[in-house]
């Protein structure tokens, strides 16, 4: 079962910690300028720390323009051989997602291997911004949040035990279909 | 053992006056002996002052302001990212320092330098662009009078650069307002000791940093083996979340059940409404994100956001304990949406938000009493709370417009144009207090009075403890802590990383020996690198003599002796003239310093090479 490292920023407080284990796990350098992931930081509107990294997508668009077949997608892992690689770096202009780095130092392309399937970004935040998902259960919290906001639904406040709490309630039937 | 790594082995020295810029050499046994950051800058501003004959005017083109992250900077381990600034003090005419955390010194040290160093005036409106081993002035006109945040807007644009990490200045600091700061990353300052007037005297308004340089480490493994012991200490800790949560705003609560809150300029130690300003209450209403220094978990600093009412829509970094106790029980509001509208405000002037609070609240009370007329507010009414008035005065200030001119100049200049007004300012050397009350405890009043900057607490936060020893603290052990907390956290500063998880979270110092040996391959113990901090006290102090400092100089403010806060647990208390003497003088000896506070006459060739 493959599964999917998700990123919810929203929870990310911009500290960096994810982008020094990831240099330090795949280049044995103290350097977040060589992590396959980033954050992203903008402000003052709108506010957003926006970790981005690689999201093994089943259609790669990097896979797609490499010359040379060096990107492939095998069970959930973009992996990049590199035997065949010729770091024309096509693949950092295909990423929508902007999603695969680069540096001076470093002839391939960087990108996120998922350390093997047990990724060391995921281990290490400390909000739990980062986490590793089964495929199913991609987009859970979003779903239910938009039906939690649903906008017909109506809210009535009550205390218990003294303790205020609200309760919410869809109206059936009161709405013109 | 030596130095193996852990440094790139020179700084950068930048004239803006002739455009020069070099690298310059470290050698290993200055870097052995300064460590980093406000070691670097001490001994850097000490050569630059003898150089001068001990003659630098603050403002003038020929103080040095030194840029110094530590050795630790931007390592994996909890909280490196702090760097320091360093100069000549436009707001003492002493040693001035001041922090500031985010990502600005892990940027500086990844284009491949130990520090900065900037003098000169450039003879227009400039930027200082370092893009690793590539740096230049850029003049950019246009950015004068802009605010922090426009111009670094504006910069990032004109550099066409994203991941650039930015220092700015404000109206502020290019009207040299006295306590105006530095502001990095939309919204963490340098915030103490006038750091923009200096950068607004060199015409410099901004400092760019782009690096993608390794790091040293000496040895990887270790350092993240010790690294993740002491995460995994701040994780188990049972306030850690609480941390991430409210941050520094917690304190608000510590402060005001414990009658150390300043409220109404020092008049009172409690606030009635504190909880309209209090943590819970940002997290309730305001608090949209959590903001963290780099590499750190704690993630201290928030982002809150105004929904409703006349400041909707106002966006800030913040606050903190500082920033909002400053500019709002001090000030007498209780409204944190004004607060934060404050907060922003100053933060896109450029000016120091505790500097800012304290003498405002002054002008209030001074307005109170008489003793400011209506006349010199040019006819507009201020008082408690009045969050409008406030923050006129506040931009008058950033201006220099009216009574802002006067302000600007600092507390000094305030009593000069009205002495009674040396009652109601609370000071130290010319540096405005910050908001830990010292009258609830006379360790807290020696920390202040002592602090080579003047009356901040970055240099010994000694009051909770004193909260919790009472009247039963021996004196001894009052100045053994202040002293041991002059030698500690300005160590932090030196090595380059935040005091929080030790102070807060009680993560053990001696970490911080193994941190020090793994990134830097030289092996000393925690005891020979508070030696070395000592060191620069007693290099800070020699400045501060040389430039004019004695035992009259580390004195309290007026209401520290004869003005108790009227209501709460420290009602009634005040700091005894005598018994503080006695602990001056305790300090001084065990210091080694003489009753008047001079280091013995052989310090200075410590300091020669």
């Amino acid at each position: 079962m493959s599964k999917k490292l998700t990123v919810i920023p929203e929870q990310c407080s911009g500290c960096r910690i994810c982008e020094l284990v990831c240099a330090i796990h795949h280049f044995g350098v103290n350097n977040p300028k060589k992590s396959a992931i980033r954050i992203i930081n903008t402000y003052p509107h709108p506010v957003m720390r926006m970790p981005v990294v690689c999201s093994q997508c089943k259609v790669p668009a990097c896979a797609q323009v490499c010359p040379t077949n060096a990107l492939r997608w095998v069970e959930g892992i973009v992996y990049l051989d590199k035997e065949n690689c010729v770091s024309c770096f096509k693949c950092l202009e295909a990423c929508p997602f902007g999603a695969i780095y680069a540096h001076e130092d470093c002839d391939l392309p960087i990108k996120c291997d998922m350390c093997g399937g047990d990724p060391e970004c995921v281990k290490n935040c400390p909000l739990g911004a980062l986490r590793l998902m089964p495929e199913y259960a991609l987009g859970e919290t979003k779903r239910l949040n938009n039906v939690l906001s649903y906008t017909q639904m109506r809210e009535i406040e009550f205390y218990e035990k003294g303790e205020k709490k609200t309760i919410r309630y869809a109206e059936i039937g009161k709405e013109e279909l | 053992m030596s130095i193996r790594s852990g440094y790139f082995k020179k700084y950068l020295y930048v004239n803006l006056t002739d455009g020069s810029i070099e690298f310059r050499n470290l050698p290993d046994t200055f870097l052995e002996k300064y460590v980093g950051g406000r070691g670097f800058g001490a001994k850097l501003v000490w050569d630059n002052l003898r150089n001068h004959d001990f003659k630098i005017d603050p403002l003038g083109e020929e103080n040095l302001i030194v840029v110094a992250p530590g050795p630790l900077t931007g390592v994996y381990l909890p909280s490196s990212g702090k760097t320091s600034f360093i100069a000549i003090s436009p707001a003492t005419g002493l040693y001035g320092d001041s922090s500031i955390g985010g990502g600005f010194g892990v940027e500086l040290r990844q284009s491949g330098i130990d520090a900065l160093s900037i003098t000169g005036k450039a003879p227009e409106m400039s930027v200082l662009f370092i893009d690793n081993n590539q740096s230049t002035i850029i003049p950019i006109p246009e950015l004068k009078g802009k605010t922090s945040l426009e111009a670094e807007g504006i910069i990032r644009e004109r550099l066409n650069t994203h991941t650039a990490h930015i220092a700015t200045i404000g109206p502020a600091g290019e009207n040299l307002v006295k306590f105006a700061c530095v502001n990095t990353d939309w919204g963490r300052n340098a915030g103490r000791t006038g750091f923009g007037a200096i950068m607004g005297s060199k015409n410099l308004k901004a400092i760019v940093v782009r690096g993608h340089y390794d790091l040293p480490v000496d040895d990887i493994n270790s350092m993240m083996a010790e690294a993740n012991k002491a995460y995994s200490y701040l994780k188990e800790h049972k306030y850690f979340r609480m941390w991430q949560q409210e941050g520094l705003m917690n304190v608000i609560e510590y402060a005001n059940e414990k009658g150390i809150l300043p409220a109404y300029n020092f008049k009172d130690s409690v606030f009635a409404r504190h909880d309209q300003i209090n943590g819970a209450k940002m997290l309730e209403e305001y608090k949209i994100g959590d903001s963290a220094c780099f590499s750190c978990s704690m993630c201290c600093s928030n982002i809150c956001l105004v929904k409703n009412g006349k400041y909707a829509g106002t966006v800030v970094e913040g606050p903190e304990y500082e920033s909002c106790a400053m500019l709002g029980p001090n000030v007498g509001i209780d409204n944190f949406a004004a607060v934060l509208a404050a907060n922003r405000l100053c933060d896109e002037l450029g000016l120091d938000t505790i500097s800012a609070g304290n003498l405002i609240g002054a002008v209030i009370e001074g307005y109170e009493k008489g003793i400011i007329s209506l006349a010199d507010l040019d006819g507009r009414d201020i008082t408690w709370g009045d969050d409008d008035a406030i923050l006129d005065l506040t931009r008058m200030i950033a201006e220099r417009k009216g009574i802002g001119d006067i302000i600007a100049d600092g507390p000094r200049r305030i009593v000069k144009k009205w002495p009674e007004m040396d009652k109601l300012i609370l000071e130290v050397k010319g540096l405005e207090q910050s908001a830990y009350d010292s009258r609830a405890g006379s360790s807290m009043a020696l920390a202040y009075a002592t602090s080579d900057i003047g009356a901040h607490h970055t240099r010994a936060w000694t009051i909770a403890r004193e909260m919790e020893e009472g009247q039963a603290w021996s004196d001894e052990e009052r100045v053994e802590t202040v002293i041991y907390h002059q030698t500690l956290r300005p160590l932090f500063d030196m090595l380059g990383v935040c005091r929080l998880p030790w102070i807060e979270l009680g993560l053990n110092e001696r970490h911080y020996e193994y941190f020090y040996k793994h990134v830097t391959g030289n092996q000393l113990t925690l005891e020979q690198l508070l030696a070395l901090s000592n060191d620069i006290y007693d290099l800070t102090r020699l400045i501060n003599v040389r430039l004019g400092v004695s035992r009259k100089d580390d004195s309290l403010p007026y209401k520290v002796y004869a003005s108790p806060p009227l209501t709460g647990p420290n009602a009634g208390k005040v700091v005894d003239k005598e018994h503080f003497q006695t602990l001056l003088s305790m300090y001084y000896r065990r210091r080694g310093w003489d009753e008047d506070g001079m280091p013995p006459a052989d310090t200075e060739k410590k300091f020669d090479d």
